[in-house]
């Protein structure tokens, strides 16, 4: 699965940040803000306290318990209880983004190396195709 | 030196003292002013601009003691604040408390003139922040911030639309918008 919650935001979810300067790091949902906010850490992924917007992340199906607006201390401990960095590395959410920054990160070589390699694939699959269609 | 103002963003609180000049050597009052707003000019200005409507001192005839910028406190910390503002309507003047929840007072004000500006298309110039308080949850009295108090408190995210994905507007089927 894609690991990916698609219900609700509550407090003790873990979360996946999407957009802006802390793309990339997960947290753990402290407290709510209102509607369109949430009290955001993530200890174990460099991410300070901090308010964030709903439209910013991804809300992961990884769950731990923690008390409303609790220190950074607790919820590095029940990060560590639960071993959630292990089993979010699993999640498709964190192997997608790897991909992605592995693929950001290709240098121009590696760009036309894939570039070569898909278009002789693409090629292979459409001359069998019209090998087939021919045949038939 | 002059920061860049930036638009849109969060105001400063500043502290500002000031006082009448006098002519003759006699000590006059001191006056002290919690202001918000952008950057220290604008903060000067409406220094003045309250005093002189309160008291008989103008800026020519006076001197600013101290201006000072007020961090704020537990930036990490959800708290309900209470504010009461004055504002000027096409055809009044009105009091309001309105209330809002943020980590910071100068959010929450920035909040309130956005909300104001919204709600009641009142321009900054007209709108007077009188006081903002920290309030319990228990002295709340707005719906909207009583029902964050909730420790079970679930945000449904029904229709979700993504800005990171870019998604092509010509496709076979619908787009999900379940995250």
């Amino acid at each position: 699965s894609s690991g990916i919650n698609a219900e609700y935001g509550e407090i003790g979810n873990v979360c996946f940040i999407r957009l802006g300067e802390n793309a990339g790091k997960t947290g753990v949902v402290e407290d709510l803000v209102d509607q369109k906010h949430l009290l955001i850490d993530g200890p174990d992924s460099g991410l300070a306290r901090s308010v964030i917007r709903l439209n910013q992340i991804a809300i992961t199906d990884l769950k731990v318990k923690i008390p409303r607006g609790c220190k950074t201390k607790v919820v590095r401990a029940a990060l560590a209880k639960d071993d959630i960095p292990a089993k979010f590395l699993k999640s498709g959410l964190s192997k997608k983004s790897e991909a992605q920054q592995a693929k950001a990160a290709l240098g121009d070589f590696a760009r036309f190396k894939m570039r070569e390699s898909k278009t002789a694939h693409n090629r292979k699959i459409r001359s069998t195709v019209r090998k087939l269609k021919k045949s038939s | 030196w002059y920061q860049r103002r930036v638009r849109g963003a969060e105001l400063k609180e500043y502290e500002l003292v000031g006082k009448p000049l006098s002519k003759t050597n006699e000590t006059t009052p001191i006056y002290k002013m919690t202001i918000f707003a952008p950057d220290e000019v604008v903060a000067k200005s409406r220094f003045w601009y309250f005093l002189r409507q309160m008291k008989k001192v103008r800026k020519v005839n006076g001197e600013i003691l101290r201006l000072s910028l007020r961090s704020n406190t537990s930036p990490t910390k959800i708290k309900n604040f209470g504010i009461w503002v004055r504002y000027d309507s096409r055809s009044g003047s009105h009091n309001m408390y309105r209330e809002y929840r943020d980590v910071s007072r100068t959010g929450a004000v920035t909040q309130c003139y956005r909300d104001m500006a919204a709600r009641h298309r009142a321009r900054a110039h007209s709108i007077q922040i009188m006081k903002i308080e920290s309030i319990k949850a228990g002295d709340t009295r707005r719906p909207l911030t009583k029902q964050m108090h909730d420790k079970k408190k679930e945000i449904p995210l029904p229709h979700r639309e993504l800005k990171y994905t870019k998604k092509s507007m010509n496709v076979a089927n619908r787009p999900s918008t379940k995250q």
